[in-house]
């Protein structure tokens, strides 16, 4: 019986084709997704990044990047569909982040994607993008509800209990910078250049992870916070220490210094997710518990590998969807608004751009959480 | 030739404005005053304006969109909007300038201004509503007050004094540019992208870079 219902759902979702699109950083992204026989194939997915604009400012710049988005999202979305091999008639629903992120370039999507649906006539999905992030494990592996994920990038840094389309719990997250924040920064203060996470990585691969003291923030504080500013300024002083005793740097002390972070940063994110599995465990009860991971700092090896140690040691399954589909794109925002959709969800054309869109709505305000502190 | 249904709009100041042209006839010429929200408020203004005048999305044979210059975020908000719809629909997409908007229907020398803030402003010079040269900003005191008349938007009224005895445009945004898209229907347009007039306000970090030994 039950198995006839299920069959009967997924007749009538069958073949939804969902345009996805994501502008909420410096990433112009759009993707068809379609839905069928319940699975979600990702047709097309494009991205057109900007690193090459923000290289000589070390880290985005908000401007700059929605100068690009307002005049990329519509060739992103054409370079979608013929990349799928559909029509523009063909699409069932356009969804869209409509943030938290970077105002400029939401807010350009946002428009973008009603002036779609509009001319369409299609429903208009707006999708949170840390849920898009959230909900890729289901896009990529189809694990069930409930899971438990780490979101670890250049803006976000948090765990999440991801129990449904619609609820998610916050265990835990920065209370400032993000470590991906805290790469770029440790780049530009090496003169490694920019994205600082891979220069860092490589840097580090030759240095000596103990020959500094990095703090650890937090640890002695119970629950899952973290903090990264105080690994920044660490940072800052050791270099600045070396500099004035011999008047810079070698590639020797840089290594080091690379290392001894990337150490610290990995150490503080492995501790947390330690915490959060048992965080995890009391709230969900789940039997065969799986920890993703998103974000562009998942991909560091040191960091990964720490994080399938502890994943292995709580019992966890760990799973890390495809680096393409972990970085910012728009397929994770095509499935969330396609799993919105299943849900009945959808908005009208007063959909508003949000900066800042704390997924938990229930969790409570964060530390800094003003306009200066933690972004979601 | 049947004349062209035309749908135009522009948040590129403190308001959301939308204008229906079917050829030179005006069908609608709205404009809400508001200093945020456009963004929420554009598509179902432009909704009420098709619906009122009787049309709908697929009667549409193009989009005016205001490019600025003006502010950033709201010229961002109506060119993703037009590119959007425009593709959507399979038609083209104009972006028309306010300060050729503000020509519009101006006879003679003429130079239109915009308030830039800190002491500049955005003008370009035209004859007859024909641009003379290419929009740029300059300082306040470098306009050429012997280039006829001088025309500036409404809500920079008080912005200078010596501008008190300058002219309002002859048409509202909305329905300059609708007017102007309209007449340049047949043209190869470019997709609209926004006009700054203004780089991006970002500095290449001063600090030095430490010294590799």
């Amino acid at each position: 019986m039950e198995y006839e219902h299920a069959m009967g759902q997924l007749a009538m979702e069958q073949n939804t084709t969902i345009l996805g699109i994501e502008s909420s950083c410096d990433d112009t992204a759009a993707a068809i997704l379609q839905q069928s026989n319940g699975k979600g194939v990702i047709l097309s997915s494009v991205v057109s990044g900007q690193e090459d604009l923000h290289a000589a400012f070390g880290g985005v710049v908000p401007e700059i990047a929605a100068r690009a988005h307002v005049e990329r999202l519509d060739l992103c979305v054409e370079k979608a569909i013929a990349d799928a091999q559909i029509s523009l008639s063909e699409i069932d629903a356009i969804a869209v982040t409509a943030g938290p992120g970077l105002i400029g370039g939401v807010i350009s999507g946002v428009m973008c994607a009603k002036g779609l649906a509009a001319g369409l006539n299609k429903p208009l999905i707006g999708v949170n993008h840390l849920a898009g992030h959230a909900l890729t494990p289901r896009m990529t592996d189809g694990i069930a509800y409930p899971y438990l994920m780490l979101l670890v990038s250049g803006g976000h840094c948090q765990f999440l209990a991801v129990q449904s389309v619609e609820k998610f719990t916050r265990l835990g997250g920065t209370i400032d910078d993000a470590p991906g924040e805290a790469f770029d920064k440790t780049a530009k203060l090496l003169a490694l250049g920019y994205p600082g996470g891979p220069l860092v990585e490589k840097a580090a691969l030759a240095g000596d992870p103990a020959r500094f003291k990095f703090p650890r923030p937090l640890l002695d504080r119970a629950g899952c916070d973290m903090s990264f500013s105080g690994l920044k300024t660490a940072l800052r002083r050791a270099r600045d220490q070396i500099v004035s005793e011999k008047g810079g740097i070698s590639k020797q002390d840089r290594s080091d210094l690379c290392a001894s972070f990337q150490m610290a940063a990995a150490d503080t994110l492995a501790e947390k997710t330690r915490r959060a599995c048992l965080a995890f465990l009391d709230l969900s009860k789940a039997h065969s518990p799986t920890i993703a991971v998103a974000g562009g700092v998942a991909a560091n090896g040191v960091i990964r590998g720490k994080l399938e140690q502890v994943a292995k040691d709580a019992g966890f399954d760990f799973l890390a969807p495809p680096m393409k589909y972990c970085t910012d794109n728009a397929a994770m925002i095509a499935w969330a608004g396609l799993e919105r959709f299943n849900a009945g969800y959808s908005d009208d054309m007063t959909l508003a751009a949000r900066p800042r869109w704390p997924l938990d709505q229930s969790a409570a305000p964060m530390l800094g959480s003003g306009k200066k502190g933690a972004k979601a | 030739m049947p004349p062209k249904l035309v749908l135009a709009f522009d948040t590129s100041a403190a308001h959301c404005a939308v204008a229906l042209v079917l050829g030179d006839r005006v069908l609608a010429d709205v404009a809400e005053p508001m200093t945020k929200g456009q963004a929420e408020r554009l598509f179902p203004l432009i909704e009420q304006v098709l619906a009122d005048a009787g049309y709908s999305y697929d009667d549409l044979d193009a989009v005016g969109v205001g490019v600025g210059p003006g502010n950033f975020t709201g010229v961002r908000i109506s060119v993703s909007a037009a590119r959007g719809l425009a593709l959507a629909r399979g038609i083209p997409a104009i972006g028309v300038s306010r300060l050729h908007a503000m020509a519009h229907g101006a006879t003679g020398l003429t130079t239109t201004v915009l308030d830039a803030r800190r002491g500049r402003v955005y003008m370009q010079y035209f004859d007859n509503g024909t641009a003379e040269d290419a929009p740029k900003m300059i300082a306040i005191e470098d306009i050429d007050m012997n280039k006829g008349q001088i025309i500036i938007a409404p809500e920079d009224a008080d912005f200078i004094e010596q501008y008190k005895m300058a002219q309002r445009p002859v048409q509202s945004i909305a329905l300059a540019t609708a007017l102007i898209a309209c007449d340049t229907i047949d043209h190869d347009h470019p997709r609209p992208a926004p006009l700054y007039l203004r780089d991006a306000d970002a500095a290449v970090s001063s600090e030095p870079l430490p010294t590799i030994l």
